[in-house]
């Protein structure tokens, strides 16, 4: 029993019931002395601290050098900033220009959701077999995760490139494109997802003798199907969006009008197809955000 | 009386059983089951008979869980064997050890439904491994005598005017009755109950055991429960079995157990822990 704590200090006298209190609970088993301090939150920093630090502080330096990083260059080139913006205001709103637009931006939605939906059933199947709480064995888990990292790492652009030179130049291209790349993409955030759910109904399927086909639609499926959702429409958000590069490249939609405009310098057009652009990708965004709000409630 | 370590438990227990020359519809014996660095089960004995509620009880790593998980599958036990209804699955592969196990279903501490789907839906699912993929891909294709089949079996564990709802509105008693109707869906007559009562508050344990006891005494399907509450053994069981070390301990009945047995068989767990 030790007498020198805090508190016994500050309590004045053997008389006061806290210290009688203190003695008749402490002292039987003698689990009364000094509390513990604390573990010290503090710790020196480590070696390996130090040179993440410095590996991280050189990639920078040389990454400033690599890309000709000069803030100094902007400021001087300011004018030919503001000749560009000169010449594209007041944007060109006649109707001629805004129709066609409206048109190309059409199209540029209709690629990014055929894109999207084509690729569903493709992203599914390679998902299922992707993810390690649904894939048969570890040939087939390898197999799959290696095709999704293919497409995943081919950018849509290049695919559209591929395609133009197999249909010509058009929206089918851009549609390809998105449909090859976004099945990589979406199958590897949708086997993710199946990777982070509660296993016990699939289990309890198991021991039901259910089949591993009947497993992934009654036990995984179900449990993933928000999840799964909300991906999509994440997706669709940003397919819309690549659908615009791809129209530069020549797969059509308003990315092809944005391209034309630029090299015969209107940019009085550009900037009305750009705010085209602005409108559409703010309503693509408001929809899939209200939608994924729903299905979370 | 099986082959289980001398225990004074033992002597009484071949004359409380009702029929000793009936097949029993679960019988283990000798099972080995280790994980990387420790023995779970050291040549379990056990015998489930065709009737009745039989407890298993036992400290924390004793075995019980595992028994039942290799019983189902969901573990492939080292050594030993284990027979439904006479029929040896230990070493069998594919459609024949399906067909065997087929019999036997399990009740889960965490209940393992799922949750967004409705409670027939759930109940129907008991019935994949008998349906053919055209006619179970989706819940929608489930032919009409199975949906009856489980609205019967909903009828038997009283939740029957639950049907249509999502299995997440049920409280967790009820969703444990859920499962034991998906477990008769299964039209298995050997249940095997890890901890069911564990997550549930007394008022729903008392219910699910008793439904338990009731489907094992009045409708003749052998259940095996692992209880972690010696007071709710004594009250529902017809047998009590007593696991330490992976290892059979004692098998009584109920009312032949003794303070003494469940301090031994506590006690056994913490020196092994």
């Amino acid at each position: 029993m030790t007498w020198d704590t805090p508190r016994d200090h500050r309590t004045p006298g053997r008389g006061s019931g806290l210290v009688a209190v203190a003695e008749t609970a402490g002292d039987p088993d003698g689990r009364r002395g000094a509390v513990p301090a604390p573990p010290s939150r503090r710790r020196s920093p480590s070696a390996l601290g130090a040179a993440v630090v410095t590996v991280l502080v050189a990639l920078h330096v040389l990454a400033w050098q690599g890309t000709g990083f000069s803030p100094a260059e902007l400021v001087r080139g300011w004018h030919g900033m503001a000749d560009f913006v000169g010449e594209a205001i007041p944007p060109d709103l006649s109707w001629p220009v805004l129709g066609s637009g409206i048109r190309a931006a059409l199209v540029t939605l209709y690629i990014g959701l055929l894109g999207t939906t084509f690729s569903v059933p493709f992203a599914l199947v390679l998902a299922v077999l992707g993810a390690r709480t649904t894939t048969p064995n570890r040939w087939v888990y390898q197999a799959a995760r290696s095709l999704l990292s293919f497409l995943r790492a081919v950018p849509d652009v290049v695919f559209a490139l591929i395609f133009v030179t197999a249909v010509g130049l058009g929206p089918f291209a851009g549609v390809l494109a998105l449909i090859f790349h976004n099945t990589g993409v979406m199958g590897k955030l949708w086997s993710e997802a199946m990777e982070e759910i509660d296993l016990g109904p699939r289990d309890a399927l198991r021991t039901n003798g259910a089949g591993g086909v009947q497993v992934v639609a009654h036990a995984i499926l179900p449990a993933v199907v928000p999840q799964f959702i909300g991906l999509l429409l994440y997706r669709f958000d940003v397919n819309v969006r690549s659908s615009l590069v791809l129209g530069l490249v020549g797969a059509g939609g308003i990315g092809f009008l944005v391209n034309q405009s630029i090299k015969l310098f209107r940019f009085d057009q550009m900037a009305t197809h750009l705010l085209i652009v602005l409108v559409l990708v703010i309503g693509v965004d408001l929809l899939s955000a209200a939608v994924r709000r729903r299905i979370a409630m | 009386m099986s082959v289980s370590p001398g225990r004074s438990a033992g002597g009484t227990a071949v004359a409380d059983r009702p029929s000793p020359e009936a097949v029993p519809s679960l019988s283990i014996t000798g099972l080995r089951k280790s994980f990387p660095g420790r023995t779970v089960l050291a040549g379990l004995d056990l015998r489930i008979p065709a009737s009745g509620l039989v407890v298993l009880l036992g400290a924390n790593g004793s075995g019980k869980s595992t028994a039942l998980r290799c019983v189902v599958g969901l573990e492939q036990p080292d050594g030993g064997s284990i027979r439904l209804h006479g029929e040896e699955i230990v070493g069998l592969s594919g459609r024949e050890l399906a067909r065997r196990r087929s019999r036997a279903a399990m009740i889960f501490q965490k209940i393992h439904l799922v949750q967004r789907r409705t409670v027939l839906d759930n109940v129907c699912a008991g019935a994949l491994g008998r349906l053919p993929l055209r006619h179970s891909l989706v819940s929608a294709l489930f032919p009409r005598e199975l949906r009856d089949e489980a609205m019967e079996c909903l009828h038997r564990v009283g939740l029957a005017d639950r049907a249509g709802d999502t299995v997440g509105r049920l409280s967790g008693g009820q969703q444990q009755r859920v499962a034991i109707a998906r477990a008769l869906c299964q039209r298995a007559d050997v249940v095997l109950a890890d901890e069911p009562v564990a997550a549930l508050d007394p008022a729903a344990a008392t219910q699910v055991l008793e439904l338990l006891s009731d489907l094992a005494r009045g409708q003749g399907l052998a259940v095996a429960a692992v209880l972690h509450q010696p007071e709710l053994a004594r009250r529902y069981a017809d047998r009590v079995v007593g696991l330490a070390r992976g290892r059979l301990a004692f098998d009584t009945a109920p009312a032949h157990l003794s303070d003494r047995d469940l301090d031994d068989l506590y006690a056994a767990g913490e020196g092994a822990s």
